[in-house]
């Protein structure tokens, strides 16, 4: 039985990185990877707690998640899509119209 | 049942016309004057009859009291100083409104000429039926509408728009001094009641504030150091009112200019239903005068110094119905010395005062009425250009010249022989005597002596002028119809013998005033509380002093027939702008010039003027930086919302962080 601290240490490293990588990269899909990594450690938790507990709800909770985290995702690719149909890029340093 | 229980019909028919003439009166013949007339005509009937029938038994007046809301009530009362006044407003409004009829009768808005004649009448009957000073307040109040709707009936003329709206604003000075003493009066009452007013009590009632006056009087105030007592401050107040509605100096401005509107809605203003309602108030609430130090003084000098000021700008005047007007004023200035001598003679003084009142508004409505008669054939008021008119108007002048001997004052002291106005003015100077004899102050005595012979000058310069010699212009002219020269000649026998036939009847009568089933004031008593001392008995004055006001009316008229009859002095050199004393009169003391020009426009409205634009500059400093401040913020707090996503994103990290932290903190110190 691997105790469950590693397994909050391996989601917390990843949320670290996927949190980095979102406030460093310029790119829209590199960000959106970035949330999809921030989703994926909160799913590790999830199903950590859940088989810790010996409790299912966790787990079911975890699918609902990555369910969501497909509809975000396939959202915000349409939405880069229509950026870059836009600009001709997805570097979103250059769309800050929703700025003074 | 008695013919009282209908007093509340005599202002109620006449109100009743107003609405019918106002909204019917286009559809019927002579813009409906049918209605006013025969509403005033029933009043007068009424009014008739309360008083014939007061007269048998005159300690059993007629109230009628209803509870209106909280502690005020709307009521009726006749007692005999309101019944001789309802007569005379009855009688006088219903001729003028026959004579109306002719004088109107080539004006096209004639029905709201009627209408709102009806209307002035039936508030000033309200006036005067008024048993609280509530709804005597009201009333006083409508008729300063009424008089700015009739004075500015030719609205179209700017001068009338202005006369109107000088009148209302002038009168409105003495009506917010009016208002300021009854406040003043129920705070003083209410006090006294402790708070717990018993039901049925109406404390703004007449015959409760009468009797209250001690306690009253017995509340001081100070004002820069002196004591004063609450029924001083009171009564001036009223008498500030009074002062505006009745045209004492020095709210008399208003006055001559109210010329400006139809002849004879200045007869209505001068005779019946405008400038008795501040004599009359100072009449109804002569028992808080007389309990209040120094009060009487002022009104009986006032009076006098109106009765002379007003009389020396007659003289110069050249409109026929500005030297009225002046006259008018001056005549007033009478009555009101009249109450103030009741310092000296008590509650006789009301009596005095009221029956030159009421032959005033005989004589006056009468030379108004002449004056319309006049106006309406020859279509001039200049006095300048007319000149044997007796000869074309011969009933119109007959009528005129009695009015102007009823004025002046003709008559035989000591007998009955005399005019109306004789009777009556003559007692007032004779009172003034005993009030200068007993408390050795002459001047308002002087005053009235001099103020008589102006009176007779200026009234028979006029007659002369305008009646006699030879047309100075070609105006061409003829008689009046009848339904002008009717009124005109009822209007000359009560000019002519009213007041020799009633005079010892009306004063006995209008002793009971203030002693009756409704009040019961014991007037010496309270003239001991002001501080007057009654004069012990009337009618021993030296030969001299009864005969005075005689000879100085007589010499005014020899003076006048001198100058302006036989013309044997040159008035050329006199009358010229280079005469000061005739320039200063003419000028009328530069009245204009100091009230209108001067105070009004120079320091009232300027000074309004600069606060508010004071105020202005203020505000619009204020609401300025308070929108600076706001844009200024807004400008450097904007510049965090960049657009980007990374920076909202690494916001959101760090408040996380620190709300962590500081949670941590808190833990920590918990």
């Amino acid at each position: 039985m691997i105790p469950v601290e590693l397994y909050i240490g391996l989601a917390v490293i990843i949320f670290t990185i996927g949190l980095y990588g979102f406030m460093t990269q310029r790119s829209g899909i590199r960000m959106l990877m970035s949330v999809e990594l921030m989703l994926n450690s909160a799913n590790l938790n999830l199903v950590a707690f859940s088989s810790y507990n010996a409790d299912l709800t966790g787990q079911v909770f975890a699918l609902y998640s990555i369910a969501l985290a497909a509809c975000e995702a396939a959202i915000g690719f349409a939405i880069l899509m229509a950026i870059f149909r836009m600009k001709d890029t997805i570097n979103l340093d250059s769309f800050n119209v929703l700025r003074w | 049942m008695a013919i009282g229980d209908f007093a509340f019909l005599i202002p109620l028919l006449p109100a009743l016309a107003f609405v019918l003439t106002f909204f019917l009166g286009k559809k019927l013949p002579n813009g409906g004057a049918i209605i006013p007339i025969a509403a005033i005509a029933t009043s007068f009937v009424i009014s008739l009859l309360i008083t014939l029938n007061l007269l048998q038994n005159p300690e059993e007046v007629i109230t009628q009291s209803y509870s209106w809301f909280a502690l005020f009530n709307v009521g009726v009362l006749v007692d005999p100083l309101a019944a001789v006044m309802l007569t005379m407003v009855t009688f006088v409004s219903l001729l003028i409104h026959i004579y109306s009829v002719g004088y109107m009768s080539h004006d096209r808005a004639q029905s709201r000429y009627f209408a709102e004649t009806a209307l002035f009448t039936a508030s000033m009957l309200s006036l005067i039926l008024s048993d609280n000073i509530l709804q005597l307040f009201v009333s006083w109040e409508l008729v300063g509408l009424c008089s700015y709707l009739l004075i500015g009936f030719w609205y179209q003329k700017p001068s009338a728009a202005t006369a109107a709206k000088k009148a209302f604003l002038t009168t409105r000075i003495g009506d917010v001094m009016f208002l300021a003493g009854i406040v003043l009066l129920f705070a003083d009452l209410f006090t006294i009641f402790n708070g717990t007013i018993p039901a049925g009590t109406y404390i703004l009632r007449f015959d409760e504030i009468f009797a209250h006056i001690p306690e009253i009087a017995a509340i001081n105030a100070n004002i820069l150091g002196m004591e004063v007592s609450h029924i001083t401050i009171i009564t001036l107040l009223f008498f500030g009112g009074a002062v505006g509605k009745s045209g004492q100096f020095p709210l008399h401005v208003w006055l001559p200019d109210a010329m400006e509107g139809p002849t004879t809605v200045s007869a209505l203003i001068h005779a019946a239903t405008m400038v008795t309602a501040g004599v009359y108030l100072v009449a109804r609430t002569f028992p808080m005068f007389i309990a209040a130090p120094d009060s009487l003084l002022v009104v009986a000098y006032l009076g006098a110094f109106t009765a002379i000021f007003a009389a020396t700008m007659g003289i110069v005047m050249n409109d026929l119905k500005r030297v009225l007007a002046y006259s008018t004023i001056s005549q007033l200035g009478y009555m009101m010395l009249g109450l103030g001598v009741g310092a000296a003679i008590g509650a006789e003084a009301v009596g005095v005062s009221l029956f030159h009142l009421i032959n005033h508004a005989f004589f006056k409505a009468l030379l108004f009425l002449c004056a319309g008669s006049v106006i309406h054939a020859v279509g001039t008021h200049d006095m300048r250009q007319l000149g044997g008119v007796a000869k074309v108007m011969p009933i119109t002048a007959l009528t005129m010249i009695i009015a102007a001997f009823s004025l002046a004052g003709f008559g035989i002291p000591g007998t009955s022989i005399g005019f109306s106005g004789f009777m009556s003015k003559d007692p007032i100077i004779e009172s003034a005597y005993l009030f200068a004899e007993s408390s050795g102050m002459w001047l308002p005595y002087l005053f009235s002596i001099v103020a008589a012979l102006l009176t007779s000058l200026y009234i028979f310069r006029l007659i002369f002028m305008t009646f006699f010699g030879k047309p100075r212009t070609d105006y061409g002219g003829h008689e009046s119809p009848a339904s002008m020269t009717i009124p005109l000649s009822i209007l000359a026998l009560f000019a002519l013998v009213f007041g020799a036939l009633t005079r010892t009847s009306f004063y006995h009568f209008l002793e009971e005033t203030f002693t009756n089933n409704f009040v019961n004031v014991d007037i010496p008593a309270l003239a001991e509380m002001g501080g007057y001392h009654l004069a012990a008995h009337a009618g021993e004055e030296p030969m001299l002093v009864l005969w005075m006001p005689l000879i100085v009316a007589v010499a005014g008229l020899l003076i006048a027939y001198l100058v302006y009859g036989l013309k044997i002095v040159n008035m050329d050199n006199l009358v010229s702008r280079n005469n000061p004393v005739y320039k200063l009169l003419y000028n009328r003391y530069y009245q204009n010039e100091i009230f209108t020009d001067f105070f009004s426009v120079k320091v009232i409205y300027e000074g309004f003027a600069f606060a508010s634009r004071s105020v202005e500059r203020g505000f619009d400093w204020l609401v300025n930086w308070i929108s600076d401040i706001t844009i200024e913020t807004g400008e450097s707090v904007r510049q965090f919302q960049t657009g980007m996503i990374q920076t909202y994103a690494t916001t959101v990290v760090a408040g996380v962080g620190l709300l962590i932290i500081l949670i941590r903190v808190i833990m920590e110190v918990i």
